[in-house]
């Protein structure tokens, strides 16, 4: 890992969120607020002890939190890591559309200052 | 479902010229994507900052970005994401090719970014679901709106 503070760094972060099933599980917990591995593997299509494991995973790079609940933990995820999450993908991966669409906006706005200009020099001309 | 890349292709209604220009140029790059940039030409080999703030920091992120090929106005390919310190390579930097395409009425852009998977990311299947998450971008329309007016007014 480098020292650099950037969106490309933080592969443990990445890889954490790169599985369709951790994903699913994050959405159920953004959405039901907290969930153990037993209320989680209620909704998903795989084992509790599945889901124990990704919870593992989500826990290590600081995307959940758990809390003691009975036999069981209880985990929430953490807001300003999943943000941090969020941002990175912003800055890397995605939002290609936004960004072509800017170019777009931007290019066709040349364009059309381009061909005023052209039209001014014309009318000079006549 | 892996994706190894993100592909795209959008008509533009401009000539091939000023598209390349707006794709490489890091004047015109500021406008659509970093908060700022430090690069000195779009030629290859050229390297630079792609510099993204938050409220504390101006620097808070800031990857490195490398011209890899530029033949304007048909192609123009970059390297990024690599740490300021390092050479772009396969495996630390994800690269993307914007291919142009004139067509009776503008130009056809096509971007493709790849090295996902080279990296051991899985950027391409965050996007899909994470999407809907992302609203940071908001800030920018305002923005660029402001800079297409401008260049509108001072034609």
């Amino acid at each position: 890992m480098t020292p650099t503070v950037g969106p490309a760094i933080d592969d443990d972060l990445w890889s954490a969120v790169g599985d369709p099933t951790r994903r699913r599980m994050l959405d159920l917990l953004l959405s039901g607020g907290a969930g153990t591995a037993t209320s989680l593997s209620e909704q998903l299509p795989v084992t509790r002890q599945a889901v124990a494991k990704h919870l593992g995973v989500l826990d290590r790079v600081g995307l959940v939190h758990a809390t003691p609940y009975g036999r069981e933990k209880r985990y929430h995820v953490d807001d300003e890591q999943f943000a941090r999450a969020v941002a990175q993908l912003s800055a890397v991966g995605a939002t290609w559309d936004a960004r072509l669409q800017r170019i777009k906006r931007i290019a066709e706005a040349i364009e059309r200052s381009q061909d005023d200009t052209d039209n001014e020099n014309d009318n000079e001309k006549r | 479902m892996e994706y190894a890349s993100i592909e795209r292709e959008i008509h533009v209604q401009a000539s091939p010229e000023v598209v390349f220009e707006v794709v490489s140029r890091p004047e015109h790059l500021k406008e659509w994507w970093p908060d700022d940039i430090s690069l000195d030409s779009s030629a290859p080999g050229a390297t630079g900052e792609l510099i993204w703030g938050d409220d504390a920091n101006p620097r808070a992120n800031v990857v490195a970005m490398t011209v890899v090929e530029s033949d304007p106005p048909r192609r123009f390919a970059f390297r990024w994401t690599h740490a300021i310190d390092e050479e772009a390579e396969v495996g630390n930097s994800l690269l993307v090719v914007f291919e142009l395409t004139p067509t009776d009425t503008g130009t056809s852009l096509r971007m493709t970014e790849t090295g996902f998977r080279e990296m051991g990311w899985e950027a391409a299947v965050l996007e899909a679901a994470y999407v809907d998450h992302v609203q940071g971008w908001d800030h920018f329309i305002p923005r660029l709106r402001t800079y297409a007016d401008r260049l509108v007014a001072s034609s």
